[in-house]
């Protein structure tokens, strides 16, 4: 996730300057390298790159390439936050560097004065993205580059990089999302101090953590596994006493976060990969579609464990992630018919044993929020009497929102948001084309229906909090 | 051959244009490559076909009913051999991706083929029959010939009568897009799967009367290389009359179909049973909005439908050419891993609700009086021996 960190938060910004003025290619990249060489011969205090940067700008203001000074304060602290980004995983050498990354924050808030002016065509922009969705269909959120320098004062570094990546989709299912969410949360529970006269519990959720949120939701709206964590955070900063030291509570925070990480994520990934592989046969063939972190682990696993099946890969030509997949599997020596589109889908389902799906959410009507086609998918498959297996991890799972059709909780694609060219990035599949969810859960039916998994989870979640 | 072939045949329009100055026999022969290469698509093959057995009629030498049918046959069953992954390719016309060389050929389909010439055939022999020769009721003919009957004629007859076919498929989009008024209605989001000529048509109609949006969905991205948006001509012509479009990019649809008021999309064949031959694709689009319960409209000529039932190997789909999907840039891997582009589709009978054909809307459930009025019994078998 480190190397990822910072590669992605680099073309962030490229994006972003391309987003602002429409330039050509090579001219962001020239300006995202230049300052780094030019300033190297020079000394590469913060302060002075600063100043070097400002400086630049006036003069470019002065030229009247608004535009282009706009992607020097873009481009550099994100590109410093790109690193914090990148550090965010090793949580003890944080502190070193933690303090030196406080500065892009506060260059974004000498620049502000100077941003300011140029807002209005930093707007118009904005509303030209989404100016051209159809009227139908305008209601749906979608994710949006904003230029780090509009960012709230109050954003953690951290979060200004995984605000970035989510925002270009380098991250993007639900769960590193997430992952990278809680890590960047924690840097910025350790950072955080209280101010004299408050208490952690009390100041720390809405002035502190609040303006983070509020950041990642406007990047890109929340996933519901994202906003299962927060409210478990938030939660869990309520329990504390006013009176609990602030070393003993930030510790608290951290070690809980950890454990989050570690049980919901890492090992749910685990459990779900080693219980759903245990479903395989040999001489089956498993169908799926396009492509799932768990889908993928668990195909690979039952492979390693010596089982030989068939993969018919589904895809959608329009995202192709599938044929990665394919790729993948065939490497670990796992027979692959890949079908890049859903053609004939209704001829290639019967054959299958199971239909492996993944999924991005599960509704509390028990309805699977996944990657646009799922549905489809799902609906052919059950319809031609084969087994639809959705793996989901339990942090997944939204045990107050319903929702019977896709238009109800949805994003639209930042690059296909036009009436030339539109796509929804997700659908919503009936519980009844569903016949098992595979969740980490262990105990009592973790592999059954999504309702009777939702019946667990209400009565097994609160404990986590306390 | 091939370069010579490729000078001569490079189009239909050439194709149509030398009919009168080539033989008969290299008529056939070129349009023959012409469909193998799938060079002739969609209703153009339709009238293709018609526009040869005109000819076959009016060159080939005959001097009896049988021989006629003998010609006929036989040119028939070649034609339908050369393309046997059009089912319709005798019951005319289609839309048809030009893609694949990898079909299977299959013996069954090419019945059908010989099928519906056959059936233009006799229906014109039967008139023609009794006007020139005391045969009654036959729609057999006799050969023997005991009563002098005038070549001359009966070859008129039966040209006016492939004219008739020819003027029925010239005008089935015409015909159907009349409907369209009733069936799109102000303020309908229709959802159009990969529009064939027919839907274009059907839909720009239906945009002079009324102001609702058009959903566009194709299985497949525009190629690389392509920098024009899909459909742009049919989207210019809606827009200009007011109709708002929306190119879908998503193979899956159930996300959208809660929006949508109507499906529609044009079939390549009907099937006895009620099953249609499509686009590969069109199947998502239907089994979606069935869930749904909006309403699938299918648009078909009449002279769509087959008189037999879908083989497995229609269900199955035909698959066609992968390598716009895959490429060696792909790496070592593609080597291994199988890949199967389908490029038609099946829609079973319960998930169409309305056949929009030529002589108005219908239900399955009515289908058969259509193919009490369109074949015979003895056609269907004649036809039989046509494709051995």
């Amino acid at each position: 996730m480190a190397a990822e960190g910072y590669g992605a938060a680099s073309p962030a910004t490229a994006t972003t300057q391309d987003g602002a003025k429409g330039a050509a290619p090579p001219n962001p990249a020239a300006s995202i390298n230049s300052p780094a060489p030019a300033a190297n011969p020079e000394k590469l205090t913060p302060a002075q790159l600063k100043a070097k940067a400002k400086a630049e700008k006036q003069a470019r203001r002065a030229a009247a390439k608004e535009a282009k000074s706009a992607v020097a304060a873009a481009g550099q602290p994100a590109q410093q936050s790109g690193s914090a980004g990148a550090d965010s995983k090793g949580a003890a050498k944080g502190k070193g560097k933690q303090e030196g990354q406080q500065v892009p924050p506060k260059g974004v808030l000498v620049h502000r004065p100077s941003v300011s002016g140029r807002r209005p065509s930093i707007m118009v922009v904005e509303k030209d993205a989404r100016s051209g969705i159809p009227e139908c269909f305008s209601h749906i959120p979608m994710a949006k580059r904003i230029p780090t320098s509009q960012a709230h004062k109050d954003v953690h570094p951290a979060v200004l990089a995984v605000g970035q990546q989510m925002a270009t989709f380098a991250l993007k299912d639900s769960i590193s999302r997430l992952k990278a969410t809680l890590l960047a949360f924690r840097k910025v529970i350790e950072s955080y101090e209280t101010p004299k006269g408050n208490s952690l519990s009390r100041h720390f959720v809405p002035h502190v953590l609040n303006p983070q949120i509020e950041y990642l939701t406007e990047c890109r709206p929340m996933c519901f596994a994202m906003g299962n964590a927060i409210r478990l955070l938030k939660a869990k900063v309520n329990k504390f006493d006013i009176n609990t030291p602030e070393d003993e509570a930030k510790e608290g925070l951290l070690e809980w976060i950890d454990f989050l990480i570690n049980e919901r994520i890492t090992l749910a990934e685990y459990v779900i990969a080693r219980n759903a592989a245990q479903s395989i046969n040999d001489g089956d063939t498993i169908v799926t579609y396009g492509r799932h972190r768990l889908v993928e682990k668990t195909l690979l696993r039952a492979r390693k464990e010596g089982k030989s099946f068939n993969v018919t890969v589904l895809d959608d030509p329009y995202v192709g992630e599938g044929k990665e997949l394919a790729k993948v599997l065939r490497h670990a020596g796992i027979p692959v018919l890949y079908s890049p589109n859903l053609g004939g889908l209704r001829s290639k389902v019967p054959a299958a044993s199971n239909v492996f799906l993944g999924g991005e959410a599960i509704f509390a009507n028990g309805s699977l929020h996944a990657p646009s086609g799922t549905a489809d998918v799902a609906m052919a498959a059950t319809n031609a009497g084969a087994k639809v297996i959705v793996l989901c991890e339990t942090i997944n799972f939204d045990r107050e929102r319903v929702s019977v059709d896709a238009l109800t909780y949805n994003e639209i694609d930042p690059e296909r948001n036009t009436g030339d060219c539109f796509r929804l990035l997700f659908d919503n599949t009936h519980e009844r084309y569903i016949t098992g969810v595979i969740t980490e859960i262990e105990f009592g039916g973790g592999n059954s229906p999504a309702q009777a998994i939702l019946a667990l989870l209400r009565k097994q979640e609160d404990p986590l909090i306390a | 051959m091939a370069p010579s072939q490729a000078s001569h045949t490079p189009s239909l329009a050439t194709w149509t244009k030398s009919l009168r100055d080539q033989s008969l026999e290299a008529s056939i022969e070129s349009l023959i490559f012409l469909l193998k290469r799938r060079q002739v698509t969609g209703d153009e093959c339709a009238g293709a076909i018609a526009q040869l057995l005109r000819q076959v009629v009016a060159k080939s030498k005959w001097h009896d009913v049988d021989q006629l049918l003998y010609r006929v046959q036989t040119a028939g069953a070649r034609l339908a051999r050369a393309a046997p992954h059009e089912p319709v390719i005798g019951n005319i016309p289609r839309p048809e991706p030009a893609s694949s060389p990898t079909t299977s050929p299959s013996p069954a389909r090419t019945l059908t083929s010989g099928l519906q010439v056959s059936k233009s055939m006799f229906n014109l022999l039967s008139v023609a029959d009794p006007s020139e020769s005391p045969v009654t009721g036959a729609s057999t003919p006799i050969s023997q010939a005991q009563q002098p009957f005038s070549v001359h004629a009966l070859r008129s007859e039966v040209m006016d009568g492939i004219e008739e076919i020819l003027d029925e498929i010239n005008q089935a989009d015409d015909q159907i897009a009349s409907f369209a008024e009733i069936q799109i209605h102000p303020g309908d989001y229709v959802l159009a799967y990969q529009p064939s000529k027919t839907v274009e048509r059907f839909l720009v109609k239906a945009a002079s009367k009324r102001r609702f949006t058009v959903i566009l969905a194709s299985l497949n991205p525009p190629a690389p290389g392509e920098e024009e948006q899909p459909y742009a001509a049919l989207r210019k012509k809606l827009n200009a009359a007011g109709v708002s479009t929306i190119n879908l990019a998503s193979n899956g649809l159930m996300a959208y179909i809660p929006r949508v008021n109507k499906v529609i999309f044009g079939a390549k064949a009907v099937y006895q049973n009620g099953g249609l031959l499509v686009d590969s694709g069109a199947c998502i689009a239907a089994q979606a909005a069935h869930e749904y319960l909006k309403p699938v409209i299918a648009l078909c000529g009449v002279y769509k439908f087959c008189p037999e039932d879908p083989s497995d190997e229609v269900s199955r789909g035909e698959l066609g050419n992968p390598s716009s999907y895959v490429s060696y840039a792909d790496g070592p891997e593609l080597d291994s891993f199988e890949v199967e582009n389908t490029t038609t589709d099946y829609i079973p009978p319960d998930l169409v609700d309305v056949y929009l054909t030529n002589l108005g809307p219908q239900t399955r459930h009515h289908l058969g009086g259509i193919y009490a009025d369109h074949y015979k019994i003895e056609d269907i078998g004649f036809s039989l021996q046509v494709g051995e």
